[in-house]
Parts: structure tokens; C-alpha cells; sequence
């Protein structure tokens, strides 16, 4: 269901403009709309709110926001903060930023220094550790590398798959030194190969200007460690890197100590600073005139009276809400508003997957919820089938609940689907398949002589389930009726009463053929169809009448409901029948136990992904419209 | 004893659908694993998407049922 939407126009002093967008971003309750669109060019009433550019709240932000990550993270106490905000919260603009200009002047020198320090030694760490990777992979090398007086050596490093490089630089060398060189390479790791090439140095600059433009990597040795055999220069790197070590150590500690003094009141800060900016970014959305200001925005029925009362009696009667009389174009545009009863709240998750339905139709999630647990039972049926969805599903959003409302939601829809199943595991007799029926714990319930055994009433069963896609279209077809009456679409409530009719006719017709129904009721079906058609085709022309066709495909399609739970049912009875074939018992228990686990995981997909689907394209598509906007309230939290 | 031709009937009307459902969905897949890449959010339609041309090996499951139990007993 969607709430009804009240359109309200707030007005008031434009001395109260400032608490007021900061009255409603704590309110929460109103969706701004952008008043500046309803003011006409040239019109000297109303004009658009500009924020005041010499308050540089966003400046500030960005500058405390950099400090606050570089801080190391800290446990803060609530008192404390609460009492910083407190003493932040009611400053104008002008006091916040000098607030906060303050605290980057103090901060912003030292936080700077340690940041770049803390950088030049990651910087010099990462460093070491790959020069240490090539010099011991090349150091196996070094005993066949001549030790030559005014010889220098260079190591380059080229990925892998371009080895055959190699072969150029050689070459290269070859005619630049005048073969007097060595070239020797080895694979550092699975991407990189590092050759150590040893040459006279008044070659240098020739070779190092060739090694260059060939874009290929070179790895160049910090001065210290030039001319010096491997092993020292591995012990110079390790011993850099302890001392780089420590003074990473003392950059933190330092960084840690000013998070202790400076972390409570930063924090604070920039949550402030972030409402401040979130609130002076609508204020492009308001309209003025010399002395007063006027919000436009859109407010849920239930809250309309919250809303009215609270800024009623925090600025005492100088702002008030207006409501405004919208017609129904403005009404259709309005932002929908979920109002389903808890429950119902997780299926919202799969409705969002189609988007946001258009305020004024009939929201289908309340009928998601009746029907998709419905058809998921349906088609699992199984009594421990259903334990084990059920105990999962608590079992998962007990552990990831927290930090995944999407997975909290859909493990929620796992638990309320887990109790049609274990219903109509109970009627078919299924407990992991057979199984129970074998142990003789449960039998399939009889209803006029008919036994639900699944297995045994396929033809029954597809024509239960025919039916079922009959009265599920023929809803949706009927609904669709009521949102083109609300819509005063005249001619698409005439393609819809006349697919009902053209339908109906359909399906008394092949009854009658197969001698479900009498034979007197073809001339009725003839009738309907000779109403129903016209109707059809003076909605949706010529493609309404091919329309029919799927209409009618559309019914046969819910057949899956039968088909699906017949796979399900057919496999645990696999897992049933191998595990009890098994000469030894445990290992029969296991093959048993892993089937009917794969089984269950199948069967929390498949079966959801098909319910999904017979009502996203089977039932939506007969009365949904969609293309809506969310109410998107303007609240705390949501800055972006 | 079952009939031979009910038999290699029911598994041509079942087969065929299934085929043309593999081919529609290897497509259909494709397709969608490339909208994921692009907007993940999309993740839950292009689930439903793929599941659409299962429709067809339905159909062929129905016709399959009908020649299996119903045709032997007319």
C-alpha cells in the first residue's frame, strides 16, 4: 500500500528560513520539492534562495573531514559528545566555520607534516620490500657476474609475457657497448621476470636513455647501494627498514596522541558541519520575497499533522503549512510512500526490483506477500525442507542481519515462505521426500478420495495449478481495470475488460470442447468472445489482439508451479532411494544428507527466482504502471 | 506396456522446449552478466530476465505430461 500524499507549502519570515530548513532536516517528514521551477521568468514576487557565498561551510567540511581521516579511530564517550554537540549544534553559520577554522588552525600545520612523513615512509617501505625481491631473486646470479673496476650494473624488471623484449635489449647493448656487457635474467614471481645487465659506465647514460624509451621498467638503487655486492645491500635494506620501522612507529604514536586530545571534538564537528552543508544545499529550492521565504514539498497523511503542530509550536505561529490543492497529474507525479504492515515490509525488497510504483495505483507488494510464500510452499512442499529453510534463514540473518538490511530482508522473506512449505509438505506427506512416509511418520492427506501424493497426481495437480495462473491473471487483469479507471484511461480500461472477456470466453470454450463444462456454454463463450475482441482491439489495436495470445501463454506459464516442485520432489526421492542402496550405512547417510542438502539450497533459489517471475511478468504486467519517484524525505542521514 | 511413439513423443515435446530454453537463456545470461557488470544493482532483474524463456520448456513439460498420461486414456 502507498500513503496518501499531502503537497504543503511552507511560508514564513526570512528571518526564520535558516532555523526552519534546519527545524524540518531534524523533522524528517518533508520531501522538498524544488519551488525555484514554479517561478516564472522575469516574476518579481518570488525569487530563488541563494545560499550566502562568504560562508564556506563546504570549504570547511572538506578540510576538517581530511584531518578526521588521518586521525587514528577512537572509541568516544557518549556524554562527551553529546555535550560537544550540543555546543556546536546552535551556532549560526558564521560561528561554525569560525569554530572550525580555529580548529584547522591548530591542527592543520601538525596533521599535514605527520601525514607526508607517515607517506614518505609507506613510500619507502613498499621500497625496500621490492628491492629486496629482485636482489634475491638475482642474487644466485651475482657469482657469474664479472666484478670489473668502473662496470655498472643495472636491473630492469619486464613483465613476464613480454620476455621476449629481452632478446631487443641485447641486442641493443650489443651495438651500444660494443659487446663488452652481460645480460642475465630470472622470473621474480609468476607476472615478473628481472634481468641484471653489467656494462662499462661510460655507456651509461646511452643505456639508461635506450632502457627509457623502451618504456621498460628499470629499478633504480637509492645511490648508497650502487656498486655494492648483494648481500650488503640486502643487510643495508633490512637495516633501513627497521629504522623506517621505528619511525613509523613514533609517526603513529604521535598521530595517536592527537587523536586522544582532538578525535571527540572532530567527529562532532564534521557531522555538524555535514547537516550544515546538506542543509544549505536545498536552499536553491526556495522561493523569497523581501521579507519572506516559501517551501514547496510533499508530506505523508499520517505525518501532515505531526508536521503541521511541531513547527507550529516551535516558531509560534510565524511559519506556517499551507496545504495545496493538487490536480491529478500533480497527484500521479507525487513521490510514493510505503505504508505496509510489518510483515509485509521484507517483500518490498523484491517489488523495489521493478522500481517505484506511480502514487495514485494500486501497490502490489501487499499481494506479493499473500502470494509469493503461497507458490514458493507450493512448489517445496516438504516438512523438513521447510525446518531447514526456516533454521538457515535464522541462523543467516542472525549472523549478517546487522550489516545487511538487503540480506536481513531476504532472509526474513526465507523465514515467513518456510511456513506454507512445512503446510504443504504436510499435505503431500513429505518429509525429506519420502522419507517420512518410509519411517511411517506422516501420509499424504486424502480430499475426496484424492491422495496428495505429488508423484502420483501429475495430471490433477497441473490443472490445479492452470488454475491457480487463471484466477491470478484474471486479478491482475482487474486491478489493471481499477488503475485505468483512476487513471481516467478510458481505452485502457477497454483493453482490459476486454482481455477479461476475450479470456473467459477462451478458457468456457476449450472446456467445453473437452467436455469439462457443457457443451450449452460454447454459444455464451462465443459471445463473450465477439464482445470481448471489439473491446480489446479498439484499446490496443492490432497488437492487443496478439496480446491475447500471451495473455493466455501467461496462464499456462504458472504449469511451473507443478513442474518446479515435481523436480524438487523427484530429487529427494534420488537421495532417498541411493542413500538406502548403500551397503554401509554411513556412507549411505552421507550420499542421503549431501542430496537433500543440494536440494534444499536448490530449493531456496529456484522456486524464488520462479514465484518472482510469474508475478514480475505473469501478474505485474497486467495492471502495473511503475516509473515512480520514492518519497525521499529531507532528513538526517542522508546526506550524499 | 507403454507405446513406444507416446513415448519418444512426450520426450520430443519436452526436449525441444528445454533446448529452446537453453539456447534463450545462454543468450539471455550473456546479456545480463553484462548489465551486472555495469549497474550490479540490477543483479535481481536479470534474475527474473533469465528465467523468462523458462516459460517455453514449461509448456513442453505440460504437452509432455498430457501425451504421457492423458492421450493413454482417451
Amino acid at each position: 500500500m502507498l500513503q496518501k500524499m499531502t503537497k504543503i507549502q511552507v511560508i514564513g519570515p526570512k528571518d526564520d528560513l535558516h532555523s526552519t530548513v534546519d527545524f524540518l532536516y531534524n523533522l524528517g517528514t518533508v520531501h522538498l520539492e524544488d519551488a525555484s521551477t514554479t517561478i516564472a521568468p522575469g516574476d518579481t514576487m518570488l525569487r530563488r534562495v541563494q545560499a550566502s557565498p562568504k560562508i564556506d561551510i563546504a570549504g570547511a567540511l572538506v578540510k576538517v573531514s581530511g584531518m578526521f581521516h588521518l586521525l587514528p579511530t577512537m572509541p568516544v564517550n557518549e556524554a562527551l559528545k553529546t555535550q560537544i554537540y550540543e555546543g556546536l549544534r546552535w551556532k549560526n553559520d558564521d560561528e561554525l566555520v569560525d569554530e572550525a577554522n580555529q580548529v584547522i588552525g591548530e591542527l592543520e600545520t601538525v596533521t599535514k607534516e605527520l601525514a607526508t612523513r607517515k607517506s614518505d615512509i609507506e613510500f619507502t617501505l613498499t621500497n625496500l620490500t621490492h628491492y629486496e625481491e629482485v636482489i634475491e631473486k638475482l642474487q644466485p646470479l651475482e657469482a657469474q657476474l664479472p666484478i670489473l673496476e668502473g662496470f655498472e650494473v643495472t636491473v630492469i624488471l619486464i613483465q613476464r609475457e613480454f620476455k621476449d623484449v629481452l632478446e631487443i635489449v641485447r641486442s641493443a647493448l650489443v651495438e651500444i657497448t660494443h659487446n663488452q656487457f652481460e645480460l642475465m635474467s630470472a622470473d621474480v614471481d609468476e607476472a615478473t621476470t628481472a634481468a641484471v645487465t653489467v656494462f662499462n659506465k661510460r655507456y651509461s647514460d646511452q643505456v639508461h636513455s635506450f632502457i627509457w624509451s623502451q618504456n621498460v621498467n628499470e629499478v633504480r638503487l637509492p645511490p648508497e647501494y650502487l656498486d655494492k655486492p648483494f648481500d650488503q645491500v640486502l643487510t643495508l635494506v633490512d637495516e633501513q627498514r627497521q629504522k623506517s620501522t621505528v619511525e613509523m612507529s613514533a609517526v603513529n604514536e604521535e598521530l595517536v596522541e592527537l587523536s586522544r586530545n582532538w578525535y571527540p571534538k572532530l567527529s562532532v564537528l564534521k557531522e555538524v558541519l555535514e547537516d550544515r552543508n546538506e542543509e544549505l544545499s536545498v536552499f536553491t529550492k526556495f522561493g523569497q520575497t523581501d521579507y519572506t521565504f516559501v517551501m514547496i514539498g510533499w508530506v505523508p497523511q499520517k505525518q501532515l499533522a505531526n508536521t503541521k503542530n511541531a513547527l507550529k509550536k516551535a516558531f509560534e505561529g510565524r511559519v506556517i503549512v499551507n496545504d495545496l490543492s493538487v490536480s491529478r497529474e500533480e497527484n500521479y507525479n507525487a513521490p510514493s510512500c510505503y505504508d505496509n504492515p510489518r510483515i509485509v515490509k521484507p517483500f518490498e525488497t523484491l517489488s523495489n526490483l521493478i522500481g517505484t510504483p506511480r502514487s495514485g495505483e494500486i501497490e502490489p507488494t501487499l499481494l506479493l506477500a499473500l502470494f509469493f510464500p503461497f507458490f514458493f510452499g507450493l512448489m517445496v512442499g516438504d516438512i523438513g525442507y521447510g525446518i531447514c529453510i526456516l533454521v538457515f534463514a535464522l541462523v543467516v540473518r542472525w549472523f549478517y542481519g546487522q550489516r545487511s538490511p538487503t540480506i536481513k530482508q531476504l532472509m526474513n522473506i526465507l523465514i515467513i515462505c518456510s511456513i506454507p512449505t512445512m503446510f504443504f509438505g504436510y499435505l503431500y506427506g513429505e518429509f525429506f521426500g519420502n522419507l517420512g512416509q518410509m519411517m511411517g511418520w506422516i501420509q499424504p492427506v486424502t480430499i475426496d478420495g484424492v491422495t496428495l501424493d505429488r508423484i502420483k497426481i501429475i495430471v490433477p495437480l497441473i490443472i490445479f495449478t492452470v488454475a491457480i495462473g487463471v484466477f491470478h491473471v484474471f486479478f491482475g487483469l482487474g486491478i489493471g481495470v481499477v488503475n485505468a479507471r483512476r487513471r481516467s484511461n478510458q481505452k485502457l480500461v477497454c483493453t482490459r475488460v476486454g482481455m477479461i472477456l476475450t479470456l473467459a470466453s477462451i478458457i468456457v470454450i476449450l472446456l467445453a470442447i473437452v467436455a469439462v463444462v457443457p457443451s450449452i456454454l460454447v454459444a455464451p463463450g462465443i459471445v463473450l468472445l465477439v464482445i470481448g475482441l471489439p473491446l480489446v482491439m479498439y484499446g490496443g489495436g492490432i497488437a492487443g489482439a496478439i496480446e491475447v495470445m500471451s495473455t493466455f501463454t501467461n496462464v499456462l506459464s504458472y504449469a511451473r508451479l507443478m513442474a518446479i516442485g515435481m523436480a524438487s520432489v523427484v530429487l529427494a526421492l534420488v537421495a532417498n532411494e541411493l542413500g538406502s542402496s548403500m551397503g554401509i550405512v554411513l556412507v549411505g547417510l552421507l550420499v542421503a544428507v549431501l542430496l537433500h542438502g543440494l536440494n534444499v539450497v536448490l530449493c531456496m533459489f529456484s522456486p524464488s527466482i520462479q514465484a518472482l517471475r510469474l508475478h514480475i511478468v505473469e501478474f505485474y504486467s497486467k495492471f502495473y504502471e511503475g516509473g515512480g519517484r520514492s518519497y525521499d524525505p529531507f532528513k538526517r542521514g542522508t546526506a550524499k | 506396456m507403454l507405446d513406444w511413439s507416446i513415448a519418444i513423443g512426450a520426450g520430443i515435446a519436452f526436449g525441444l522446449g528445454a533446448l529452446g530454453t537453453g539456447i534463450a537463456q545462454a543468450r539471455i545470461g550473456a546479456a545480463g552478466a553484462g548489465v551486472i557488470a555495469e549497474k550490479p544493482e540490477l543483479f535481481g532483474l536479470a534474475l527474473v530476465f533469465v528465467a523468462l524463456p523458462e516459460t517455453l520448456v514449461i509448456l513442453g513439460f505440460v504437452v509432455a505430461a498430457i501425451i504421457l498420461f492423458v492421450l493413454p486414456t482417451m
